[in-house]
């Protein structure tokens, strides 16, 4: 009983981590209709250039609004530099793009700072939490990593639903054609936004990690993953899509063994996408008109 | 604020005059445009009238950008804007109201009036000239105002075409092109739809090109007509003159 407490809140911890990546693919996804592998590479970048900071300002703090910020700079100049060329053309070219921007920040991390591992500070206590004597598996990093995540995706919400930008960004995602001919262009807001989003997860989940150029593959995958469950095209879903991912992952790796997650997410993938491409939560979305 | 001083004080541009030169656009191997030379003076209902196929929604497509010519001129008051992408062409006061009725049928009532005004963002950025945009919109539209916090995919097929027709307006457009308002509407409400369309050329003095499968009714309400067929410009006349030439209505236009 303790074990499942323990792995359940675990689970949500990193969940929330999913959820964000999760959440940047589908604002770019919702924008633009393609699919950002280089997602991770990007967050894995911002997270280089907080622990830079860090290290010069001795400041954490310094490092993570800097990493958010390099990170909306990052989704912005991404854009507008080479996708932004090749929207309208075959989307095959987009994906192709964003998977050698990828290869291109992964490679410039190697150069730049070689293949070791490097660790990366937390911005609060990792020793477990205890309630009386019994441990609850999650520390009060886990604690601010879910509150981070919570509050970023609340703010969003409110934004998409209560701003000006917002409206443009929802009006384009339910009907680009609309959209365009209503003088809306948007890109460049959501690849801003989903730089950001990567940035945090990177931050977040680096102190468990471990940070080094290839450190967000798998979370990507995860993340993915957990957009894929949501239904690419839902805020919402990417979130509750991230935390059932991460309390899944976290039950098969502590009852099963952790060599066997990877195992299980990509199961999970399959059978989705098998039996509900549109994602689980397709069906609020009654038709595209 | 309704007076009609107030009304046309927010007016940016009077109406403009909208031509196309030598036009000729299509798709892949298939044009669907061979060179279509048209005049609508501004002010005017002009309605483009042709069986399935006869190019009458690419022309749309291609003054609003949606199509990228492939040669030949779109003259907004004179100044050639062909090739130019669907947000500069909404911005330059050309209000496209695409075919099947575009609400976006996952926002309400009112942000799809929203949507409308972005292409203006100097009235977009005042939240002050943002209300008295929508009170004016409610006020011409008023079953609209009822349905403001609804979702527009809860609105009939009428309410619908208003809605779009009203979030083109908000652009305070120069030039309106309608692509079949009447498509899968009752008669009655079709009726109303019409309507609508005169009243807003006479009010407004918009710009309208209206594409129209119904010509008997499109005719009806326009100064001038358009006839194409297979892409090319076959007849081009004063409404009554279209509408009176018994052969011409019998070989193109099925009335």
């Amino acid at each position: 009983m303790v074990e499942f407490l323990q792995f359940t809140l675990s689970g949500i911890s990193f969940g929330m981590i999913y959820a964000a990546i999760a959440l940047s693919l589908v604002l770019i996804w919702r924008g633009t209709r393609l699919l950002n592998f280089a997602q991770g590479g990007m967050a894995m970048f911002t997270t280089f250039i907080a622990l830079e900071v860090i290290y010069h300002t001795g400041s954490y703090w310094a490092g993570f609004v800097v990493a958010l910020a390099a990170g909306l700079v990052l989704g912005a100049v991404a854009e507008l530099t080479v996708i932004r060329p090749v929207l309208g053309k075959p989307e095959l070219n987009a994906v192709i793009i964003t998977i050698g921007l990828l290869i291109l920040l992964e490679g410039l991390a190697g150069i730049f700072y070689s293949g070791q591992y490097r660790s990366f500070p937390a911005a609060f206590s990792i020793t477990g939490l205890r309630a009386g004597s019994t441990p609850l598996g999650v520390s009060r990093f886990d604690v601010f990593v879910a509150v981070a995540v919570l509050a970023t995706t609340l703010l969003l919400a409110v934004g998409f639903r209560y701003t000006s930008a917002g409206l443009r960004m929802r009006a384009a995602a339910f009907n680009a054609t609309v959209a365009r001919l209503s003088g809306i262009r948007v890109v460049t807001v959501g690849w801003a936004l989903a730089g950001l989003l990567g940035a945090l997860a990177g931050v977040l989940v680096s102190p468990s990690t471990f940070l080094y150029p290839n450190s967000m593959d798998a979370i990507f995958v995860f993340g993915f993953t957990a957009a894929v469950i949501g239904g690419l095209d839902s805020p919402a879903g990417a979130v509750i899509g991230g935390l059932l991912l991460g309390v899944a992952l976290s039950y098969a790796g502590g009852y099963l063994g952790a060599n066997v997650t990877s195992l299980v997410a990509l199961g999970i993938l399959i059978v989705v996408l098998m039996l509900r491409p549109a994602g689980i939560f397709s069906g609020a979305q009654v038709r595209r008109v | 604020m309704n007076s009609p001083a107030g009304t046309h004080g927010v007016q940016a541009h009077g109406p403009s005059s909208l031509a196309v030169e030598d036009l000729v656009a299509g798709y892949g191997e298939v044009l669907a445009l061979n060179s279509v030379t048209i005049t609508a003076d501004a002010g005017t209902i002009t309605t483009v009238l042709g069986a399935n196929g006869a190019g009458k929604t690419t022309l749309l497509r291609a003054i609003s950008g949606m199509v990228r010519p492939r040669s030949g001129r779109v003259l907004l008051d004179g100044a050639d804007r062909a090739g130019r992408s669907p947000e500069d062409m909404a911005r330059a006061g050309i209000a496209h109201v695409p075919e099947g009725q575009g609400v976006i049928a996952e926002l309400t009532v009112e942000e799809n009036l929203r949507v409308g005004m972005m292409a203006r963002p100097g009235i977009a950025r005042r939240r002050a000239d943002r209300a008295a945009a929508l009170a004016e919109a409610y006020e011409r539209f008023g079953p609209l105002a009822e349905r403001r916090r609804r979702l527009a995919a809860t609105l009939s097929g009428g309410e619908r075409q208003m809605l779009v027709i009203a979030r083109a307006l908000m652009a305070r457009p120069r030039v309106l092109l309608l692509d079949e308002p009447s498509l899968g509407l009752a008669p009655r409400v079709m009726t109303q739809v019409m309507d609508m369309v005169v009243r807003l050329s006479r009010e407004s003095g918009i710009t309208i090109m209206l594409v129209e499968q119904n010509a008997r009714a499109a005719l009806a309400i326009a100064d001038r007509g358009v006839v194409l067929n297979l892409g090319r410009v076959v007849a081009a006349a004063d409404a009554r003159a279209l509408a009176a030439d018994v052969a011409l209505r019998h070989h193109y236009l099925g009335f």
